[in-house]
């Protein structure tokens, strides 16, 4: 990404399969970020707010957020809500990838915060090719520091 | 005594016709009594009249002579004044006795002597006032000392008073039998009016009885009407819950399912890929450089194992999601038995069978406090509820203390059953309350292994048994898990399918 600070990706999926596939795509697009991946809601939330849950442990971070919505332990729908409502968080990217094509969950992520959604293709060649332009999305963005 | 519309009727109209006949035997009678009367006062008029008649007539004759023995006794014409007038009046005297006799035929034949002895009589005196006018005294007195005239007179007197008597025995019976219709008349009133009376009192208490029963018959439908409407919006909020739980299973299997079919498709899309490498070197045979040869082998050692492997993980994956639909669907299905459960028994055993993990620890065990000792419903269906719950409290424990848990039945409203299972475990967050009993959810940390499926099977069990499970709980605390059943599923799905 631009201008030399090291962007994490924060991918909080549940599927292992999923996420290798994720990665393999996004390392094929040209993305060499550093990805820190949490297969349970429970452990992100760790990660993004810290044993205290104030979020100060994110503060300086520069994070991109990949979510998905089905996780074994909670809806990912509360965690966007938490990382949108955390003073240290709302400002990092959060990009929804799941398999629900639900209209109504959908409008309720761009509602929450969610800066883009996208859903999982059956089909392998659909879903690659959403996840290397998701890479270019990634290359292009500017992500800022957490506060 | 309940009165049916058609006895209603019937006994009404009955009423109504005695009711009606009664009035017209009263009127009838009445007609003819007061016609009766009428006729009596008729023969009584008469009756009187002829009396009148013959004493008046009487009186002329007596007047006539009086008159004549005055003229013979003195010759002065002004004795002879009461004789004229009574002369001149008898015609009309006699006509007056004969129109008022008609009405008593029995006088007839003594009216007819009457008649002749009058003639007779006045024919007598005239003689004699004649004969004394003339001057010829002695002829006129011998013709008084004849003695014609007194019997004329004697026999004129008994006849009179012949027909007086029966016109006064006609009048007493007239009276007599005026008096009996007046009796008659008023006996029939009073009992014509008492049986109107009573007909209309029947009347009247079968009117009032059926409209009583008419106002209770609606009261009850009034009230069947509310309780079915209640009825009504309690099955269309169950049909609402249901339809809804069936919606979000579709979607819940649908995404569950979807998941590991995009690492299938994408870890063979990928296995492809890799053989392109493989291929390479195949083709290149002996001239392969030892690039090919080293990205070659890493592709079938390293890439293709793992391909293999997480295709082979989403497939069992699937499997297991097909199983667990069946296993819920299967137990859906399954026929219940509604039989008499010991349920305190029944919440014993299940506690006895996880009370060695409950208890391991010091201060820690199950309370059982059951106040519901028998109902009537699925035993297996009970048996797995309560220890799937149990297992949960044990299973979801909050580390830092001993586990306490406490099951509580009690009667609620309409006899339904209450069983609470309370625990000190690490609690469920207030946004996964819904979320733990639907199919493949879970929730908080996942240190402790699980499908998913457990309160979802328990969810659909407590539902197949007509009644509902709640959760209650605050993260960090405990959680309480309430079940309320119905307290005869017999007589539930019974009333379910009316």
């Amino acid at each position: 990404m631009t201008n030399g600070t090291p962007v994490s990706i924060i991918m909080i999926e549940d599927d292992e399969g999923h996420a290798r596939l994720i990665e393999k795509n996004i390392r094929r697009a040209g993305v060499s970020n550093e990805i820190i991946p949490f297969a349970n809601g429970t452990d992100a939330l760790n990660y993004l707010f810290g044993a205290d849950g104030s979020g100060a442990v994110s503060a300086g971070r520069q994070l991109l957020i990949l979510l998905d919505l089905n996780l074994p332990d909670m809806g990912g729908v509360d965690i966007l809500e938490k990382v949108k409502a955390n003073a240290h968080t709302r400002r990092s990217p959060v990009v929804v990838l799941t398999t629900t094509d639900d209209s109504r969950e959908i409008q309720r992520c761009y509602d929450l915060g969610a800066n883009v959604y996208i859903t999982k293709p059956v089909d392998y060649d659909g879903f690659a090719h959403a996840i290397r332009q998701l890479g270019l999305f990634f290359s292009v963005i500017q992500v800022p520091e957490t506060p | 005594m309940p009165i049916s519309q058609a006895f209603f009727q019937r006994s009404n109209a009955l009423l109504l016709a005695i009711g009606i006949a009664v009035l017209v035997v009263i009127v009838a009678t009445s007609l003819w009594l007061t016609t009766a009367s009428e006729r009596y006062f008729g023969e009584v008029t008469a009756a009187r009249a002829v009396r009148s008649a013959t004493a008046d007539l009487l009186s002329l004759v007596q007047d006539a002579e009086t008159g004549q023995r005055g003229y013979l006794l003195t010759r002065d014409e002004s004795y002879l004044a009461p004789y004229n007038t009574a002369f001149s009046r008898l015609p009309d005297q006699r006509a007056r006795l004969e129109r008022a006799a008609a009405r008593l035929p029995e006088i007839g034949p003594i009216l007819q002597r009457v008649d002749n002895e009058l003639d007779q009589k006045m024919t007598e005196l005239a003689a004699t006032v004649d004969a004394t006018r003339k001057g010829d005294t002695e002829t006129a007195l011998s013709l008084v000392r004849s003695g014609t005239g007194k019997r004329l007179m004697d026999d004129l007197r008994s006849d009179l008073a012949a027909i007086l008597a029966v016109s006064e025995t006609e009048l007493r019976e007239a009276i007599d039998a005026q008096v009996t219709a007046s009796t008659r008349l008023r006996w029939t009133t009073i009992v014509g009016a008492l049986l109107i009376l009573a007909m209309a009192s029947a009347a009247s208490w079968t009117i009032i009885s059926y409209t009583r029963e008419l106002v209770a018959a609606r009261r009850e439908v009034e009230l069947l009407n509310a309780g079915l409407e209640e009825r009504v919006r309690e099955r269309t909020d169950a049909l609402v819950k249901a339809n809804e739980e069936v919606q979000r299973f579709a979607y819940i299997v649908t995404h569950d399912l979807r998941a590991p079919l995009v690492n299938i498709m994408g870890f063979t899309s990928e296995l492809e890929a890799m053989f392109k490498p493989i291929d390479a070197y195949v083709t290149a045979g002996n001239a392969a450089s030892p690039e090919q040869k080293a990205a070659a082998q890493e592709a079938l050692s390293i890439d293709v194992a793992e391909a293999i492997g997480f295709i082979r993980s989403s497939t069992r994956k699937m499997d297991g999601l097909i199983n667990a639909i069946l296993k819920i669907s299967r137990e859906g299905g399954r026929e219940l038995r509604a039989e008499s459960v010991d349920l305190t028994a029944l919440i014993e055993t299940a506690a006895a069978a996880v009370h060695h993990q409950a208890s391991a620890e010091e201060g820690g065990g199950i309370e059982i406090d059951s106040q519901v000792p028998r109902l009537v419903s699925d035993r297996l269906s009970l048996d797995q509820i309560m220890g799937n719950l149990l297992d949960n409290a044990i299973k979801y424990r909050a580390p830092d203390r001993p586990i306490r848990i406490s099951v509580r039945s009690r009667r609620e409203r309409r006899g339904w059953v209450k069983i609470e299972i309370e625990d000190n475990g690490r609690g469920i967050a207030g946004t996964d309350h819904e979320r733990i009993f639907e199919l493949f959810r879970r929730s908080g940390a996942q240190n402790t292994a699980g499908e998913g499926i457990g309160l979802a099977h328990v969810r659909t069990m407590v539902r197949n048994l007509g009644g509902d499970i709640a959760v209650r709980s605050e993260l960090g605390k405990g959680t309480t898990f309430t079940v309320t059943l119905p307290p005869d599923l017999a007589a539930y799905r019974r009333s379910a399918k009316a």
